[in-house]
């Protein structure tokens, strides 16, 4: 999923903000009433700790759609259950590292065309059946097939041929690719390639059948389900013994039920503050952060005539006091991106971006013949930080002689409407993609979810070199010299990088989420 | 000629609602692809559901099937239309007649002793209490209400954690929250209304005659004041009642509850026609029934209406 889980989750978010107000304001009353005060409570990282062995974690999730699935390839899988239901080849740990999971090692040849992945051999499938190599050459098929349309699909067919991945032994897999990818290994981390039985394409839609530390035990589309711990799994043994989802599609719902004890966490939801503070005063419940979640770009279309011109972008991107922006839309939960896309955790991270330099912004505008800029910057209720910055991007470049009018347009058909759409607006993704896949997925010239129409040959070419270079320093160089030249050419307007706000139970402990994953092997109950 | 323009409003609204749904921007496949649909991938489901099409022939052939009592399969789950929204409609319902039968019986009572004394303490609590509940909207009510009895007092649940297959054993726990939102707001209006027409029944000539003949109060009050004082009474309730069957879109979202409003909120948003359509001519449809029978009850309750010669 390219990001945004809570496509379908179109809440009523003045309704949301007045009730969130109201209970912030109700619930301390109400609790200080009674004697048993909760020690104040802040937002902070999760709770750590030992867990009880056993328990059942009972999770709220926006729904899909009734057309939901748990086909992890398909654009309306449940993504929830992925992580408990299946294992992929490789994932990714939490600092960027490729680490085994079905495969147990990888290699590539000197020219980055062929990669070898040697398979566990211990591995059985929830049915009893054995997992072999043919399913992971199945698995991959059904991704490229256009039939299954697969978000995942665009960023491998380019260079991975479906008819050329090949089975020499029971448990080991080659892939013969049409063009060198020395980043090939981290692609096959995405949450799509979650690998499924061979010849399942029709039954794994409500089957559910994985390799996964859980088995499925029910679910239904846009409804509850459970899964229960997958006693012959392969690697460590999940603390819990079950785990249990509803569809709430409200968002006050959701957090409605885990305020009165009915769920433990609520997935797929970053918190605003009034809802976070309502939270934090139950003695139940508590809010965590998750550091750097959430990468707020704010594009400018490079086919409007707005943007078409550098120059009028890089004034832009020093137009903004980033300390400021932040400050006011994120209330200090964030990270300054200084407009570089790539997220400080990566391990290919340069440290490097365009700096607060109204002057220059105005100097930038005087070249091109202009002594001010008016602009529309489109946000909507859709995620509750869009509107702050746009605002607060408002409040700032006024001093660069920028002067932005904010449009508030329909969450529903938000991304229908503005996004790629219009020149200026404020959307959000989810961070955890391999660098390969962000810069090429979202920057490329062509890319279906290059949200700001950028094309540049030299980026295009640097971003090829990059992967046909198997010297990890030397691709390291590359994907960094990428980074510069994007962000030079005003490619990308990025204030900040958000921690995403997640309501959970205080008995939840170990409780970890790193882009899509959701850490369903530690979590549990607290002693306490 | 009543049941011709019966038939006419709901084929209207189904006309009505069609168009709009037409001209909303987006369609069904980008709805339900998001932002991850590539052009190939919308315009590939776009082609598997026959959205292609031209509307007015899609509405034709829709009219046809309906006309049949086949109102076609979702275009988001796959499934009939008829059994989504009769599931959904039970769910409704075992809600509606919760509401109704408490809500309607306080709100008579309330609004008969707050007419019959009005201005005395108990009418300006009774009109108070109701103005409060006409004025603050329903979301308000239910967030409160789930405040108050499901986490600072947890007794009720605070959401539906069952989905649309939900037996009503299992919604029975959750529907008193819900129901007591409704009922706030529905007593409200059939309160102010019939505290009204009381006070109007009240001042009349012949409940005065009634007085100064010596009738018992208990006489007066039932031989003379209700039968007149509950026909505007009975309008509000029918309308009432039509809006609960029709989807209570606000307070069921609240609750995460299964019925009609949850699932019209989520076509909606997918733009699921033929199943907005079904819900629709089934909204239309109580509306021009629940009308029919105030009128009829009406009816029997006005002696001038049942015998009109006499009566003059």
């Amino acid at each position: 999923m390219a990001g945004l889980p809570d496509t379908q989750n179109f809440g009523f978010s003045r309704r949301q903000m007045l009730v969130g107000g109201a209970l912030a304001m109700f619930v301390p009353a109400l609790l200080s009433g009674c004697a048993t005060a909760a020690d104040p409570n802040t937002i902070g990282a999760p709770r750590e700790g030992a867990a009880k062995a056993g328990g059942t974690l009972r999770i709220a999730r926006p729904p899909a759609s009734a057309s939901e699935t748990l086909d992890p390839a398909s654009s309306l899988c449940a993504y929830e259950y992925l992580g408990a239901l299946y294992s992929r080849l490789v994932s990714l740990s939490p600092t960027g590292e490729l680490v085994p999971d079905l495969a147990e090692s990888w290699d590539q040849s000197a020219d980055a065309m062929t990669w070898t992945f040697n398979l566990r051999s211990d591995v059985g499938w929830h049915d009893g059946s054995s997992f072999t190599a043919n399913d992971v050459v199945y698995t991959i098929q059904h991704i490229l097939d256009e039939a299954t349309a697969s978000p995942q699909a665009g960023v491998l067919s380019p260079f991975v041929d479906g008819n050329a991945i090949t089975a020499p032994t029971m448990h080991t897999v080659v892939f013969q690719l049409t063009s060198p990818n020395a980043e090939f290994a981290s692609l096959l981390a995405g949450y799509n390639c979650y690998i499924i039985p061979a010849g399942s394409a029709g039954t794994i839609t409500t089957s559910g059948i994985g390799t996964g530390p859980f088995k499925l035990a029910s679910f239904s589309p846009a409804g509850p389900g459970a899964v229960v711990r997958n006693e012959a799994y392969f690697g460590q043994a999940p603390v819990l013994d079950a785990i249990e989802f509803s569809s709430i599609a409200d968002t006050q719902g959701r957090v409605n039920a885990l305020l009165a004890d009915q769920v433990d966490f609520i997935a797929q939801t970053n918190l605003d503050f009034a809802t976070a503070s309502t939270v934090l005063a139950s003695s139940l419940a508590t809010v965590s952060s998750v550091k750097n979640a959430q990468w707020y770009p704010v594009p400018m279309l490079n086919s409007s005539a707005e943007f078409s011109e550098p120059d009028i972008r890089r004034a832009l991107c020093h137009a903004y006091d980033p300390e400021l922006v932040a400050k006011l839309a994120t209330q200090g939960n964030s990270t300054i991106a200084h407009n570089n896309p790539v997220p400080p955790s990566e391990a290919y991270y340069l440290d490097y971006g365009l700096e607060y330099d109204p002057d220059k912004s105005k100097s930038l505008l005087k070249g091109q013949g202009l002594s001010s800029l008016d602009l529309s910057i489109y946000t909507s209720t859709y995620d509750p930080l869009l509107t702050p910055t746009a605002l607060a991007l408002q409040g700032s470049m006024k001093d660069a002689n920028i002067n932005l009018t904010v449009e508030n347009a329909s969450a529903d058909s938000y991304y229908t409407d503005v996004w790629m759409k219009k020149p200026l607006m404020t959307t959000y993704w989810y961070t955890g993609r391999p660098i390969d896949q962000l810069l090429n997925q979202i920057f490329r010239s062509g890319s279906s979810y290059n949200e700001t129409a950028y094309s540049n040959p030299v980026f295009d070419q640097t971003l090829d070199a990059a992967r046909a270079t198997v010297d990890q320093a030397q691709r390291k160089t590359l994907y960094q010299d990428a980074q510069k030249i994007l962000i030079d050419d005003g490619g990308s307007l990025t204030p900040f990088f958000a921690d995403r706000l997640t309501g959970l139970s205080s008995k939840v402990t170990n409780y970890s989420e790193n882009g899509f994953e959701f850490d369903y092997i530690n979590i549990g109950f607290g002693e306490s | 000629m009543r049941a011709a323009w019966s038939i006419f409003t709901v084929l209207l609204s189904t006309v009505l609602v069609f168009t709009a749904i037409q001209s909303l921007p987006g369609d069904t496949a980008s709805r339900i692809l998001g932002q991850n649909a590539t052009p190939e991938a919308v315009a590939t489901v776009r082609l598997q559901l026959g959205l292609d099409e031209p509307a007015l022939s899609r509405f034709l052939s829709w009219l046809g099937g309906a006309a049949h009592g086949d109102f076609g399969t979702s275009l988001v789950s796959g499934r009939s239309v008829g059994e989504e929204v009769g599931g959904a409609l039970v769910n409704t319902l075992l809600l509606a007649s919760i509401t109704i039968a408490i809500g309607v019986t306080i709100a008579l009572v309330l609004g008969m002793v707050s007419g019959l004394m009005r201005d005395k303490k108990p009418d300006v609590i009774i009109s108070t209490l109701a103005l409060i509940g006409m004025s603050i909207p329903e979301f308000v009510v239910a967030t409160l209400l789930v405040l108050v009895f499901s986490i600072y007092i947890p007794l009720f649940p605070a959401v539906v954690l069952a989905g649309q297959e939900a037996t009503i054993a299992e919604l029975l726990p959750s529907v008193w929250l819900p129901a007591a939102a409704l009922i706030c707001v529905l007593s409200a209006y059939v309160i102010r209304m019939m505290r009204t027409s009381v006070i109007d029944v009240a001042e009349s000539e012949y409940v005065r005659t009634a007085v100064l003949k010596g009738n018992s109060t208990a006489r007066i009050v039932f031989k003379h004041v209700l039968p007149s004082a509950m026909p505007p009474t009975l309008n509000v309730i029918a309308m009432n009642i039509a809006w609960l069957i029709g989807g209570v879109v606000v307070v069921e979202s609240i609750f995460n509850y299964p019925g009609i409003g949850t699932l019209m909120i989520r076509s909606v948003q997918t733009q699921d026609l033929p199943t907005i359509l079904l819900i629709t001519v089934l909204s239309a449809f109580t509306f021009v029934i629940c009308n029919l029978l105030a009128d009829l009850g009406a009816f029997m309750l006005n002696p001038r209406l049942r015998y009109p010669r006499s009566a003059v």
